[in-house]
């Protein structure tokens, strides 16, 4: 029997559901079509005190259209409410330059950034159609953005629009962003890390400790390409870091094997570190649909009380 | 180690390339963005040990690889190692002489060694060079298919060949040989006597002996008709090797004159006055047995009417008497064209003189002598008692003589002596005696020999017909012969025919008895008859012959496998372009192997 429900847009490879529109549509379309996958209403437990009407914009639920303002002015405006929130959560997310990269292969990626971006602005938009209050944090040798945790309305454009500046430093400083997520929120929440974790992991951890300490749920996404994990490059080359600039001359052939073993061991080590601190860690590649980390992160959220 | 094409070893350079691209890797000029490259420092430091083994390892495999692909094109030959055989260069010598046809466990020796050289040229290659070389010394060459063709014709020979001149022809197309290894093969009966001439060779030798004993023979070992002209009267004389007794016949032209059994160390003997004339081929023959070839042999005789033969009276009533026995006995005529007279009496040639009975006319007759032509003088008379000695007339008393003076040099024969002097000579168309034919001078006519004596001399000595009809020419197969002036055409008993293209010529490889026709007309005989040793079965020990014909290195097999391994293992090389083939799929599946196991595996 054919099946008249639409395609989840959760559910695309990332690369090409990137070309249909801007981050923040597509964004949409992952958070909706993740949000029908649940098979439960969005709205349930929801608190539904008015708060603010904004112009309808395609893609709005028509539920929540002010027929009567339609009616009267012929202009179409949603109707928004101001509901409680029991979650605030903080998105970090990396912009280094190590960030800014993609393995070359048979079928073109997203770069680990492009990723991190479209995964930070859906999960915000997750969180904040479930009316929880959500920060955003991006770092590279600096902050560059640091915005509260808001449940406002505005809080997503807000969130959009530093999703789309500029970062790009030579390094990543995963500590000071870190402390600066802990000034920001005070009060007890999540914390999503969206980084390659191309960081000394010696450096890390005390500063994910201090957030744990808080009292904050961590979760760790590491976002890597395929290429970093398989290392699938081919050829005899000197293999640069655009961010340290080491320079490592190898032969992909030969080293494949070793590298693998070395990543293994690099992946089981931030588990096993981040564990031990209650973490949640997960490894996050780029050609994955985004469907497997919202998950992950929804699952976290969920299990707050 | 040797190479077929050795320029294809320059491609072994190209080994350098994986150790040139190996060392250049510390050199790498190409950058590439690696965000995660300090995971790849790590990975070599944590793997540095077993990096560097492993691209060691691809290193030495592909050097390897480039090398065994280079030598395999440079298509070696290693001793020991591949398959089959290099290229060799092989004579093979195969015995067909007549003693091969001896028939051994139900099968003639030739057969077997027809089939084993079959396999020999079977088991060459394209690249091998092969020579068949026969008994007589002929060497062939060619193509496989054409040498095995060849070794179809072969026949066996009818003589003995020359085993020694085979062998070392053998040795000479080989020698000459560009290819590395080379060997001489010898398939033979192992005939004692057949080797008996040869040479050691230096060159490796690999001989074929069939076992088995060589068959209890019987052989004709001469044949002979005395004399060989017969007017019309003559003997057959043979000579049989046998064990026991045998049968035998003895055959002239179409006819059987005698048959009979003879024994071991039995001469055969036949006095016969046959009524065929002119050449007769004629052979003896015994009861067949496993080596037919020396079963019958063969023997030419000349048969003429009786001599036409008048006695003058100046030659006493013995000789007078002497010939009417001969005239009534069938073996002589009465008529003219021969004379027994006097020195003094004599008007024409041939005649058998004897010096005048009185002394007084002793001047005329040799001045008679001097008219004829005689190379001999009556001297002066010798009444001292002496004997004869020769031929026939051994111990003939003589108490008379005329000592014989010679005048002038053409040659003659002597017959007879007395006293150590010439009593009995005889030349171109008479036959002088230096004593009369009287008791008085001599007691030859009254002694048995004496018309047998008579009769030889007219016959053999004076009664021969107008030409020269020659003795019988005794040949061995194919070995040069010596034939009359003006011979034309030498004719089978058969009738086949063969032209005559010089005096000197190889006989015949058929055996029996070839005519010799001058102007349609048999002036003389060939008579070709293998020799008298082939008939000697006895053979070399295996190992003491291949030591004889190739030195300590030489190697004896009883079986055709083991002679075709023997000679193709003489250049100890095979082909290792195959081996070296699977060794480079190997490397390269290695290689395929270890570059693998370090690519990603599929998601």
């Amino acid at each position: 029997m054919e099946s008249t429900r639409a395609p989840r847009a959760d559910l695309f490879d990332p690369t090409a559901l990137s070309a249909l529109g801007h981050f923040e549509i597509v964004a949409r379309w992952i958070v909706d079509g993740f949000l029908s996958g649940l098979h439960r209403s969005p709205r349930k437990g929801f608190s539904v005190e008015f708060a603010d009407f904004r112009p309808y914009q395609p893609g709005d639920d028509l539920r929540y259209v002010d027929w009567k303002i339609a009616a009267r002015a012929d202009r179409w405006v949603v109707k928004q409410y101001e509901e409680e929130t029991n979650l605030r959560a903080t998105i970090i997310l990396d912009v280094s330059r190590s960030m800014d990269w993609r393995g070359a292969g048979e079928e073109p990626r997203l770069t680990k950034r492009a990723y991190a971006d479209q995964l930070a602005a859906a999960l915000a938009l997750l969180l904040l159609r479930q009316r929880d209050a959500v920060g955003l944090i991006r770092f590279d040798d600096l902050v560059r953005t640091s915005i509260p945790p808001r449940a406002r309305s505005g809080q997503w454009r807000r969130l959009v629009a530093a999703l789309a500046e500029p970062g790009n430093g030579r390094a990543s400083d995963l500590a000071a962003a870190l402390g600066q997520a802990a000034r920001l929120v005070t009060r007890r929440g999540m914390v999503i890390l969206l980084s390659d974790l191309l960081v000394d992991v010696d450096a890390a951890v005390p500063a994910l400790r201090g957030l744990r300490a808080a009292g904050h749920d961590v979760t760790v996404l590491h976002i890597m390409d395929p290429a970093e994990r398989d290392f699938t490059l081919a050829g005899e080359a000197r293999y640069t870091d655009p961010e340290s600039q080491l320079d490592v001359p190898a032969a992909a052939a030969d080293v494949r094997a070793a590298y693998r073993t070395t990543v293994d061991h690099v992946i089981a080590e931030w588990k096993d570190r981040l564990g031990a601190l209650g973490a949640g860690y997960e490894v996050i590649l780029t050609d994955q649909p985004y469907a497997i980390p919202l998950r992950l992160a929804f699952g976290a959220r969920e299990r707050r009380p | 180690m040797s190479f077929l094409a050795p320029l294809f070893l320059m491609l072994g350079a190209a080994a350098g390339v994986p150790l040139l691209l190996h060392l250049m890797r510390r050199n790498i000029a190409t950058r590439v963005d690696f965000p995660a490259a300090r995971y790849l420092l790590r990975a070599e430091a944590e793997h540095s040990r077993s990096l560097k083994l492993r691209n060691l390892l691809l290193m030495l495999l592909r050097v390897l690889l480039v090398l065994a692909i280079a030598l395999a094109a440079a298509r070696p030959f290693l001793p020991g190692l591949g398959v089959g055989h290099g290229p060799t260069a092989v004579a093979v010598v195969v015995d067909n002489s007549s003693s091969t046809t001896a028939v051994v466990g139900g099968r003639a020796v030739f057969d077997r060694l027809r089939d084993a050289t079959r396999q020999l040229i079977a088991a060459s290659t394209t690249e091998d060079r092969i020579w068949l070389v026969t008994a007589d010394g002929r060497v062939r060459g060619g193509s496989r298919d054409a040498l095995l063709a060849e070794v179809a014709r072969i026949a066996p020979s009818e003589g003995a060949g020359d085993l020694g001149l085979a062998l070392a022809r053998a040795a000479s197309a080989v020698q000459g040989s560009p290819l590395p290894a080379r060997s001489v093969a010898v398939a033979t009966d192992g005939q004692r006597t057949s080797w008996a001439s040869a040479s050691r060779i230096a060159l490796p030798l690999a001989l074929l002996l069939p076992s088995g004993d060589p068959p209890a023979n019987r052989a004709v070992l001469a044949a002979r008709a005395e004399p060989a002209r017969w007017t019309p009267r003559g003997s057959v004389t043979a000579r049989v090797e046998t064990r026991d007794s045998v049968g035998y016949r003895i055959v002239i032209g179409n006819r059987t004159l005698s048959r009979g059994a003879t024994g071991r160390g039995e001469p055969i003997a036949l006095r016969a006055s046959p009524p065929e004339r002119g050449w007769q081929a004629g052979r003896v023959e015994l009861e067949p047995d496993d080596f037919p070839a020396d079963d019958a042999r063969h023997f030419a005789l000349w048969v003429g009417p009786p001599p036409s033969v008048a006695a003058d009276p100046s030659a006493g009533a013995f000789a007078a008497t002497a010939l009417s026995t001969l005239v009534a006995d069938g073996r002589a005529a009465a008529g003219g064209a021969l004379r027994v007279a006097s020195a003094d009496a004599l008007s024409a040639l041939p005649a058998l003189i004897v010096p005048p009975a009185d002394p007084v006319r002793l001047g005329a007759a040799n001045r008679e002598l001097e008219r004829l032509a005689v190379p001999w003088r009556f001297g002066t008379l010798d009444r001292s008692a002496v004997v004869a000695r020769g031929g026939r007339l051994d111990g003939v008393a003589v108490t008379e003589r005329y000592r014989l003076v010679r005048a002038g040099v053409v040659p003659s024969d002597t017959l007879a002596t007395a006293g150590g002097e010439p009593w009995v000579v005889a030349g171109a168309g008479y036959v002088l005696v230096a004593s009369r034919l009287d008791p008085a001078a001599t007691q030859l006519p009254v002694r048995a020999p004496f018309v047998p004596w008579l009769a030889d001399m007219l016959s053999l000595r004076l009664g021969a017909p107008a030409g020269d009809i020659g003795t019988p020419i005794d040949a061995l197969p194919g070995r040069p012969i010596r034939l009359p002036a003006g011979a034309e055409t030498l004719e089978s008993v058969g009738g086949s025919r063969r032209s005559i293209t010089a005096e000197t010529m190889e006989s015949p490889e058929e055996r029996g008895v070839w005519f010799v026709l001058r102007g349609g007309r048999r002036i003389g005989a060939v008579v070709v008859n293998a020799p008298p040793e082939e008939s000697v079965l006895e053979r070399w020990n295996a190992p003491a012959l291949a030591a004889r014909l190739g030195g300590a290195t030489a190697r004896a097999a009883s079986t055709s496998v083991g002679w075709v391994g023997d000679t193709y293992a003489a250049g100890a090389t095979r082909p290792a372009g195959a081996p070296l083939l699977v060794l480079a799929l190997v490397l390269l599946a290695a290689e395929a192997l270890a570059v693998r196991s370090s690519r990603p595996t599929a998601a």
